[in-house]
């Protein structure tokens, strides 16, 4: 490494107004767009692609950089706020951010999932800068058994995230492939479960069923809440006098920001795989590894660190085959790849060669780009939080119509208005029978992956699926889906039973009150 | 309490349900497409997918059987009251019954008279549906949100969206 060229590319980039300035304006836009539902870092992207054209490269790369880490973080303030995420990335933050916004604690779940975004988004910029030939060099070797297995090991997570019922999360997790499945076959084209109803031909849209199964299903149950008596008016009675987390709490959750860092950031680096399945993954593993797994799901600030930490850590992840390989890790990155080779540069090995400096001051402008969000994000902190005291009868109508136009706009069409109806009522319904809903979520996401991968790989070994054995890394990976499956099995029933002696005690106690 | 109104009930009733779903489901995938020389046909990973769903579905329906039948202690979560879908016994249930089909009727009008009129319409009907009866911060309220949200998908993010009978609204936007 030319750590002269290293310093100097930092120090061009962190002097140079014109980079901080769009690194500013890209978060600011990041952080807005990510917060409303539907609208997701890669469209972000993908808009301000033409407003770059003008520009040298790296001010608009800094600026595309700023919307995407941006875009990660806004995507957690709606899912921390109103129980729906503003991007795929940001679907698991909602499982301990809107617990602890019910709880009162908006303000210190936001300024956590603010702290831990910009810790991984860090932590990714640094393994990009220091690691990347040799991770690119490793996520390379995956083929479609290694894909496979890191599908199966993603969906592994499952247990963890299924509550109290792991069968029931397993049905969810099984009727979410299955509803992955609908549409045309990504091998032959045979039509699968479409009625002769031509708009099923491309499946459902993930964004309109991630708005429908979290949003839709949380304005119905909301309205139903409010009739019974039930909805509790939540005021912004929190003093924030720290938009950063106090040491105490940066104390419990650095681990989490670490491992949550380290996912995101190897699994970005994996082509295919992004930020919504390494949240995921995180959480499940971070879970796992709690002393307290029965608090996770209850409103913790670990929960928000592992999940947020891992979606930022992807962009780092997500840039490494990018530069070193030109194959890009995720949608933002395809979109990126476009603007470099608008400016003449093609991302790959050669990059490294030729064009060393560009490389440096794009590992620069990522860690711009994380300092950016920080300080947009602290500045908005106490304005986000003051969401959660507006009237839930003015609140609900609001956050309906603007989920239906957040779904309406991913493909202009008002098809995907309907699916997030359908699966905001199918939300409504598990959510009151105790089905959980993350799986289902999970599974649309890995579905088409474990598939495509499964038929690739069966048929290139004539329909010889044990040939899997013969690959090491692809047996690891199920090694660890494995004993991460009967950990969490183990884990599971230790919840319950403490659960279940708590009911006990609480029981025993009120029948002692005479 | 009655057994049938336990949550141990309603799973029995949830996985009954399910498994006529999964028979349904599987009886389908028989009429897909079949490619001879295909080593995997595309009703292949549709069937194992039901499949594992059907083997929790039988678990979950034992577990509810095993549980009514045998009796359960108080402290088991399966013994609590499981929630109401009757909406002519609960009000909330009606209620979010009635935001379901209003949102139904959001989609199938949403083309024809517009985003805006039609979010409009639905802000009103749900806020005086909850209790909001302040008409002067529902009607505002209604119809500036949809056309902020409008103006900025429209404007700032391209993104064409029907207006229906507001069109000369965005005839006039594009012409300032």
């Amino acid at each position: 490494m030319n750590w002269s060229l290293l310093f100097e590319s930092y120090a061009n980039v962190f002097t140079s107004i014109q980079v901080i300035g769009m690194a500013f304006l890209g978060s600011l836009g990041g952080i807005l767009l990510g917060a409303v539902p539907g609208m997701t870092a890669t469209m972000g992207v993908a808009l301000l692609i033409p407003f770059s054209f003008g520009m040298d490269l790296i001010p608009s790369i800094a600026l595309l950089l700023g919307i995407y880490c941006g875009g990660m973080y806004g995507g957690s303030i709606s899912a921390i706020l109103i129980h729906a995420p503003g991007t795929p990335s940001a679907a698991a933050t909602l499982l301990d951010g809107y617990p602890m916004c019910q709880k009162g604690q908006a303000g210190r779940a936001l300024s956590i999932a603010m702290f831990a975004s910009f810790c991984g988004g860090v932590l990714g910029a640094l393994v990009m800068t220091f690691l990347s030939p040799m991770v690119a060099k490793m996520a390379m070797k995956f083929t479609s058994a290694e894909m496979l297995m890191l599908a199966f090991f993603g969906l592994s997570v499952i247990v963890s995230i299924s509550g109290k019922s792991i069968a029931k999360g397993l049905i969810s997790a099984f009727f979410g492939l299955l509803l992955a499945t609908v549409g045309q076959d990504p091998t032959y084209g045979a039509k699968r479960f479409i009625f002769g109803f031509r708009p099923l031909l491309s499946g459902f849209s993930f964004i309109p069923t991630l708005i429908g199964l979290f949003a839709i299903a949380e304005v119905i149950a909301g309205v139903e809440r409010i009739i019974n008596g039930e909805e509790k008016q939540q005021k912004s009675e929190e003093k924030i006098t720290n938009v950063l987390p106090d040491f105490s709490t940066i104390k419990k959750i650095w681990p989490n920001i670490i491992s949550g860092g380290l996912i995101g950031t190897l699994i970005g680096a994996i082509p295919g795989a992004g930020g919504d399945i390494a949240v995921f993954v995180s959480y499940g593993f971070n879970k796992s590894s709690s002393k307290h797994p029965e608090l996770w799901g209850t409103g913790i600030p670990n929960g928000v660190a592992a999940t947020e930490s891992a979606n930022n850590g992807c962009s780092g992840g997500a840039m490494i085959p990018l530069l070193s390989l030109g194959v890009p890790g995720d949608a933002v990155t395809a979109v990126l790849l476009g603007a470099f080779i608008m400016k003449g540069i093609q991302p790959g090995p050669m990059m490294y060669v030729n064009e060393l400096p560009t490389v440096y001051r794009v590992f620069a402008a990522l860690m711009l780009a994380n300092l950016t969000m920080l300080i947009v994000g602290c500045a908005g902190v106490r304005f986000f939080a003051k969401i959660v005291s507006l009237d839930k009868k003015m609140l609900y109508p609001i956050i309906l119509v603007v989920s239906l136009l957040g779904a309406f706009s991913i493909n202009k069409n008002v098809f995907d208005v309907g699916v997030c109806v359908l699966f905001g009522v199918i939300g409504y319904l598990m959510n009151k029978f105790e089905f959980p809903l993350s799986p289902i979520l999970l599974a649309l996401i890995l579905g088409p992956m474990c598939e495509q991968n499964f038929v690739r790989f069966v048929d290139v070994n004539n329909g010889n699926f044990w040939e899997i054995l013969h690959r090491p890394i692809a047996v690891g990976f199920f090694l660890v889906s494995v004993a991460t499956i009967l950990f969490s099995i183990y884990n599971q029933q230790k919840i319950n039973k403490k659960e279940s002696e708590n009911r006990k005690k609480a029981n025993g106690e009120v029948s002692r009150i005479p | 309490m009655k057994k049938t109104q336990t949550k141990a009930f309603t799973n029995l009733i949830c996985s009954i349900i399910l498994l006529i779903f999964e028979i349904w489901a599987y009886t389908e995938t028989m009429d897909f497409k079949v490619h001879k020389r295909a080593f995997v046909q595309p009703a292949t990973f549709p069937q194992i997918m039901i499949c594992g769903m059907a083997i929790f579905t039988v678990i979950l329906f034992l577990q509810s059987c095993i549980k009514l039948t045998r009796g359960m202690k108080p402290e088991d979560p399966e013994n609590e009251m499981s929630a109401s879908i009757n909406p002519f016994t609960n009000r909330g249930v009606a209620a979010a019954l009635f935001v379901i089909i209003l949102c139904i009727l959001y989609t199938l009008l949403f083309d024809k008279l517009g985003y805006v009129l039609v979010s409009a319409c639905v802000s009103v009907i749900i806020m005086w549906l909850i209790g909001k009866r302040d008409l002067k911060v529902i009607i505002p309220v209604s119809i500036l949100v949809p056309l902020i949200m409008w103006f900025i998908f429209y404007k700032l993010l391209t993104v064409n969206i029907p207006m229906g009978v507001f069109q000369p609204l965005r005839d006039l936007v594009d012409k300032i």
